[in-house]
């Protein structure tokens, strides 16, 4: 090691922090640190927005099931009176 | 022996949850090594002192999975170095220049004058992020090539390579105001 090494071995030797960091740190640390409790709220919290989300999409499924039940039903309706209306007159027609 | 005021407070520990003591050993240990390394590397007391606080609460969060005394060691040093880095990219106060873009000390240090050491500091603080790393677990934390590359993810040429140019550097800036020359030569 030559003396710039050596030099540079003294300008980076390591620095005490301010003398109350441990004591801010530990401080910190208990300020921080989430209770158990909120702990699972908060899993509680994203279980309940995935069961709300899910719930969400399988009700709107099944109202777009009603729905188009709905749709097909009527375009049977319309249908049938249309050729009800055909076979009155086919049998006009064939008076 | 250490003062009382560096002590943990009573109200400290108790409010810590139950890792607290071994947590509290840790930090006592390694306080300086953190610190030292964002200081060096970030050359800014106060934003010093807030990522190395930064660095042990992260690993107050992490300690569970940490296993041993030896991995809280390469743990904290490894976080320290990227905390480091992203704080200096974050506030951008350290453009990246050349270190031969630097200016020269304004005056002649003699050898082992304590105002050399404050203008290697100076100079260590202006190389670019990865030299200024690599110099300071160099130096610093006394680590070789191999376990700098491990600490920074880069190949260990990568490592020489910046410790023998930034070193060159250094010399060449130093020789040419002749700071430190004259006593080691002699």
């Amino acid at each position: 090691m030559d003396w710039l090494e050596q030099e540079l071995k003294n300008a980076l030797a390591r620095k005490d922090p301010p003398p109350d960091f441990a004591g801010r740190v530990l401080g910190g640390v208990g300020r921080r640190a989430p209770s158990p409790i909120w702990r699972h709220s908060r899993w509680l919290a994203a279980a309940a927005a995935v069961v709300v989300i899910m719930g969400g999409a399988a009700a709107y499924r099944q109202h777009q099931g009603i729905e188009a039940k709905e749709k097909v039903m009527l375009a049977f309706r319309i249908a049938a009176v249309k050729v009800n209306h055909i076979q009155a007159h086919i049998q006009e027609a064939a008076r | 022996m250490k003062g009382l005021s560096q002590l943990p407070s009573v109200t400290a520990l108790e409010n810590a949850p139950q890792t607290a003591l071994d947590f509290a050993g840790l930090v006592h240990r390694h306080q300086a090594m953190v610190f030292s390394v964002c200081w060096h590397f970030l050359h800014d007391r106060s934003l010093a002192d807030e990522v190395a606080q930064d660095v042990f609460f992260s690993l107050h969060r992490n300690l569970a999975a940490i296993e041993s005394t030896e991995h809280a060691t390469h743990w904290l040093r490894k976080v320290a170095v990227q905390r480091s880095i992203d704080e200096s990219r974050r506030r951008n106060r350290r453009p990246q220049v050349s270190l031969a873009d630097v200016a020269e000390p304004a005056a002649i240090a003699p050898a082992r004058d304590p105002l050399l050491a404050d203008i290697l500091q100076r100079l260590v603080a202006s190389l670019p992020e990865s030299p200024r790393m690599v110099m300071i677990l160099r130096y610093q934390e006394d680590l070789d090539p191999a376990e700098i590359a491990a600490t920074l993810d880069m190949p260990v040429s990568t490592v020489k390579s910046h410790l023998q140019r930034s070193l060159a550097l250094l010399r060449e800036k130093l020789a040419r105001r002749g700071v430190g020359v004259e006593k080691w030569t002699g």
